[in-house]
């Protein structure tokens, strides 16, 4: 705090007059009024007033608000057990991996649905080929997710008649045992008969 | 010009282009050897009016099969055969539409499963302008069953006569032979499906999630 010296504070009261300071107590005088001029100059709110003002002003919006917090610096932080964490990093890595599903077939008035079931214990791949595939392999193969040895696949086909033969590791050709229709192949074995239904019946 | 004339204009058309695509089906998938003779076949039941589509197909299979060269021409020359036996059974059952391909096609495979041929004419009789061809298949699966022939075709025309068509008569069979597991004999097992004409059950249809994980086979030529 700045001392203010006695003399020039009994000139401020306006008990002495100016004329009694010296030189240096002249300067501070100076100085004292050239301040308290300054102060008078200001505008004259008072704290309740400003409170108030500062209270009355309309809040900002909330685009202003969210703009706000996502230009902002945040701190965040999670507290996550490692054994969740290594859980989560297995899950994000097995849809990374995983095929996803192809779209549900849309099936039109003329199609319809076969399921095949195969029971071929240690075979390395079971595949349908028949009149719908025009007997070219490759197009329908069956799977063992179990490996139960239980091969299953889902198809869409043309509605009507169709013959068709399990192909067993690519070259060993069985009728479907669980087929129930049976035709003769022209060739000394037995084709399974199908007789494919519209879904939309 | 006269209508015969058209015809012969668009036969002689339309079998030369259809014998260039079922070669072109057939090129790479069977001996080579046989290429001509089977082109022959083909053009001759075109000419004919019959369903080719069963013949590319009986060779594809061959070829497919590993059907040495000789036995696949006489296997798709015995398929014409039985789809010119079964175009003249319709027709002379009096169907209204015998050369119709998808009918003229299951009807071969029905007595290929040896049906009696008399069977068309008593089937076509009360199915008038109807395929014939699932009652057949369904009298097959019975006899298949050791069902005699006559109660089982006896059955197919009464479940006609109450008015089931198409691919329900499979279900009439379907019913009977359910009947039959359940440890009913032969003639009690036709007695309750007769009983409950025309209400057999469908079959079920597929779960939702059957459909909803089917596959589309890559596309084939339309069937006959």
């Amino acid at each position: 705090m700045t001392h203010i010296d006695p003399q020039v504070h009994r000139v401020l009261d306006g008990e002495l007059p100016a004329d009694a300071l010296t030189a240096a107590q002249r300067e501070q005088l100076a100085a004292l009024q050239r301040a308290a001029q300054v102060l008078s100059d200001l505008p004259r709110a008072s704290v309740a007033s400003r409170v108030m003002a500062e209270v009355r002003r309309p809040a900002p919006g909330v685009g202003r608000r969210l703009t706000h917090w996502l230009t902002e610096r945040h701190t965040i932080s999670i507290s996550v057990r490692p054994v969740w964490s290594l859980a989560l990093a297995a899950v994000l890595a097995a849809v990374a991996v995983i095929p996803g599903h192809e779209p549900a077939p849309v099936l039109g008035d003329q199609e319809g649905i076969a399921q095949f079931v195969g029971r071929f214990p240690g075979a390395k791949s079971v595949e349908v080929v028949g009149s719908f595939t025009d007997w070219q392999s490759g197009a329908i193969v069956l799977r063992d997710d179990n490996h139960d040895g239980i091969w299953r696949g889902t198809v869409v086909l043309p509605v009507g008649q169709h013959e068709y033969m399990f192909v067993v590791d690519g070259e060993r050709w069985v009728a479907d045992p669980l087929a129930g229709r049976y035709v003769d192949d022209g060739f000394g074995r037995e084709n399974a008969l199908l007789f494919v239904r519209p879904v939309a019946r | 010009m006269s209508w015969r004339r058209v015809v012969a204009v668009v036969a002689a058309t339309v079998v030369p282009l259809a014998a260039q695509d079922a070669r072109d089906r057939l090129a790479g998938r069977v001996p080579p050897s046989t290429l001509i003779v089977l082109d022959s076949i083909l053009q001759d039941a075109a000419r004919e009016g019959l369903p080719t589509e069963p013949l590319i197909q009986k060779a594809l299979e061959g070829g497919a099969k590993g059907i040495d060269a000789d036995r696949i021409v006489a296997a798709v020359g015995a398929s014409a055969t039985q789809l010119r036996s079964a175009r003249a059974l319709l027709a002379s059952a009096g169907e209204s539409r015998p050369g119709d391909p998808s009918e003229v096609t299951a009807v071969a495979a029905a007595l290929s499963r040896g049906v009696s041929p008399q069977l068309v004419g008593r089937l076509t009789a009360v199915l008038p302008g109807e395929p014939t061809g699932p009652a057949l298949h369904a009298v097959a699966d019975l006899v298949g069953h050791g069902f005699p022939e006559d109660s089982s075709v006896d059955l197919m025309v009464e479940a006609a006569r109450l008015g089931l068509r198409g691919l329900r008569f499979l279900d009439v069979a379907a019913a009977v032979v359910q009947q039959l597991q359940r440890g009913h004999s032969r003639s009690a097992a036709l007695a309750e499906v007769r009983a409950l004409l025309p209400h057999v059950p469908p079959p079920p249809r597929p779960a939702p999630t059957a459909v909803s994980h089917a596959r589309r086979v890559a596309p084939t030529p339309a069937r006959p």
